[in-house]
């Protein structure tokens, strides 16, 4: 008796749906699990905006394949164990139409293993760990630029400058590791000799003893591999202890608003890596960040543009391809050349990017100057960085 | 790498160890009283500090406040939340296994790192304030150090004054040698186990203030603050008041000298392995099983 109604309601089911054009379809329904509450609280919450945005904008363009788009998200809380769970839940009872990535390395690492089981496509736009990528996954594309780049613009203006030594300081953890082994790779390639290298451990916040040995090494660039805490830390006390080295550059963090508010003039002359900034004369970018501003009642962040793009470059892969099936849009994945707000995307065949270009900035007069690469930055690097003593 | 350590080199990090082990002496004071007195090891001690380090936040940005003038009202206001905590949830295991202590002060940690991220969200915050250093026969001596150094000192010194030569200090000493005796001499020890958390709140809380001006500020920060505190009075010997204040300098010049002569990295590693020695040679610690 109770199998009746279901019975009858698939047979209704089935028979619209053969009557219906495919334009009557339900929305495709996009799966991510984001970290909206803890660690990683406010940058998934940009991520997430940007795949806000991106549903937004397709579906006024007439959505795709011709479906309107859908976010299914849910909160993995920053924990990728929990995002784990959650990816396996969206494919296999949520049942969505596709997948996005989630924020961040750790969580992506872990998720991951979920989606390549079910051989889905995950386009992830915050995942900028190298061995991501590198470890005969098939179904994974990166759109952000790696660790090992961060630093690169910092050590080549000091080599077109004449620098010689470099010191090469960086967290212990795996993003850092990876910035700081790019930048002795590159210095070492551009014929620098790196005099000075330390790791700290995650949470230090007392680099007496470091800088005292790094001020006796006496670099003529400092790279830092930092985040927010400890790059903060470190310049107040390179102040305290004197340290000068004429170029000091540090990668996350120094280009958060909360890095000049915290340090204030004594941040002038850092410079920092940032994947985005809404000044860059990519297509639409400026448009973008205005229109961003005032959906959300705030400004964008890289993570917020990164999603946006990344949710481009999966509609536009799938729109080639014609079809949702992973194998097609994997395919068109790896083909595809694409220059969206963000910036280029491009993968090599193991879905690694290798068009996104990382910008240098410097902190001149409370503002962020982009200065490197010169093809894209308008801004010049005051050079060298003055002594602590004389400013 | 190839830097060759002189005198001045290490007489710096000797002066850098010595103001970050006023911080770790202070705070581990409150950690070790709580041991003492209750036998409960409260891991939501460097939650408290990290609650007392916004409290100085919030009253330097939004009521225009000197942050060294916030550290007594960051101090009363967390040996209200203490005492507060006391009341409510630790009293119940105060005479129970140490294992449901710890799980119960874990729980608490936990539930205030959340709280802190809901109410003051993840972002990082910082208070500047003062930067630079003091330059002395060629040592810089950094001017927030040295301040929080100078508090720190005057805080624990007023609380060894007050342990030492009040009526509360030698109850919270009796509560802590016998807690039968003491309440057969008449000690109120429910009151004087809510004091006494209170108390240790506040010197978190004094931690967390000082701190403010120093590092960045955010819900997280408090983790690795209990860890030391936890190493500083092992080290010093668990319930004996002075060991804290040995403990304390000890791990800052230690972390500090280990790191000039190898790595950032390996201090944390020397740190603890001065640790297990300790508690090979002295199980009860440096100065444990002495009278206070």
């Amino acid at each position: 008796m109770t199998k009746a109604p279901a019975a009858l309601a698939v047979a209704l089911v089935l028979a619209v749906g053969s009557v219906v054009p495919a334009t009557a379809q339900g929305p495709i329904r996009i799966g991510a699990s984001l970290s909206l509450t803890g660690t990683y609280a406010k940058l998934g919450k940009n991520q997430h905006e940007g795949y806000q945005l991106c549903e937004k904008d397709l579906n006024a363009k007439g959505g795709l394949l011709g479906r309107k788009i859908q976010f299914v998200v849910y909160d993995d809380q920053s924990m990728p164990a929990t995002a784990v769970r959650l990816y396996e839940k969206l494919i296999t009872e949520d049942k969505v139409d596709a997948i996005m990535g989630p924020y961040s390395s750790p969580v992506t690492e872990a998720a991951v293993n979920v989606t390549e089981k079910y051989k889905k496509v995950m386009v992830a736009p915050l995942a900028a760990t190298t061995s991501i990528f590198k470890k005969g996954r098939k179904y994974i594309f990166m759109v952000i630029s790696p660790a090992e780049v961060y630093l690169e613009g910092l050590i080549d203006m000091a080599a077109k400058r004449g620098l010689k030594t470099v010191a090469v300081v960086n967290e212990d953890t795996l993003f850092s590791k990876a910035a700081a082994a790019g930048a002795v790779e590159l210095a070492k390639k551009k014929g620098m000799q790196v005099v000075f290298q330390e790791a700290y451990p995650k949470g230090n916040t007392d680099f007496s003893a470091l800088l005292t040995k790094l001020k006796a090494a006496n670099a003529d660039v400092l790279a830092a591999a930092t985040y927010f805490d400890d790059a903060v830390a470190l310049t107040r006390q390179m102040k305290e202890l004197n340290v000068n080295p004429k170029m000091y550059g540090v990668t996350v963090g120094g280009d958060l608003p909360e890095f000049y508010d915290t340090l204030k003039q004594n941040a002038e002359y850092i410079y920092g890596a940032t994947q985005w900034e809404h000044t860059l004369p990519y297509p639409g970018n400026q448009e973008w960040f205005d229109t961003y501003k005032k959906e959300f009642g705030h400004e964008p962040s890289y993570h917020s543009a990164a999603g946006y793009a990344g949710c481009l470059i999966y509609a536009e892969a799938a729109k080639r391809a014609n079809g949702l099936d992973a194998d097609r849009v994997r395919e068109q994945l790896l083909k595809l050349e694409m220059r969206t707000i963000f910036g280029d995307y491009k993968v090599d065949a193991d879905g690694f990017q290798v068009a996104h270009k990382m910008i240098t900035f410097q902190w001149q007069k409370e503002k962020k100057a982009t200065v490197w690469p010169e093809d894209l930055t308008q801004g010049k690097p005051q050079f060298p960085t003055p002594p602590w003593t004389s400013r | 790498m190839n830097v060759v350590v002189t005198p001045a080199m290490l007489g710096q990090v000797i002066v850098s160890g010595i103001l970050a082990g006023s911080l770790y002496a202070m705070v581990a004071l409150g950690l070790g009283l709580i041991f003492g007195v209750m036998r409960v090891i409260n891991i939501a001690h460097g939650p408290l500090l990290m609650l007392g380090a916004y409290t100085t936040y919030f009253l330097t940005t939004r009521a225009g406040l000197n942050p060294f003038l916030t550290v007594p009202i960051a101090m009363a206001a967390l040996f209200v939340v203490g005492l507060l905590l006391q009341r409510t949830l630790v009293f119940r295991v105060v005479d129970a296994p140490e294992l449901s202590s710890l799980l119960l002060t874990f729980g608490i940690s936990i539930a205030l790192v959340n709280l802190a991220q809901l109410a003051f969200t993840s972002d990082l915050r910082a208070v500047e304030y003062i930067t630079g250093a003091w330059v002395v026969g060629g040592l810089a001596f950094s001017r927030p150090r040295v301040i929080a150094f100078a508090f720190a000192a005057a805080v624990t010194a007023l609380s060894f004054v007050l342990l030492k030569r009040t009526r509360l200090g030698k109850a919270i000493r009796a509560t802590s040698q016998s807690r039968e005796v003491a309440m057969v001499c008449g000690v109120d020890v429910a009151r004087i186990h809510m004091l006494t958390f209170g108390f240790a709140s506040a010197l978190a809380a004094a931690g967390g203030a000082l701190l403010a001006v120093i590092v960045a500020i955010q819900p997280e920060m408090g983790g690795v603050w209990t860890f030391k505190s936890f190493l500083v009075i092992v080290l010093g010997g668990a319930g004996n008041y002075p060991g804290a204040l040995v403990g304390g300098l000890l791990l800052g010049l230690v972390e500090q000298v280990a790191s000039l002569f190898l790595t950032t990295q390996l201090s944390e590693v020397v740190a603890y392995v001065l640790l297990v020695l300790v508690l090979l040679v002295r199980p009860s610690g440096l100065l444990g099983g002495r009278q206070t």
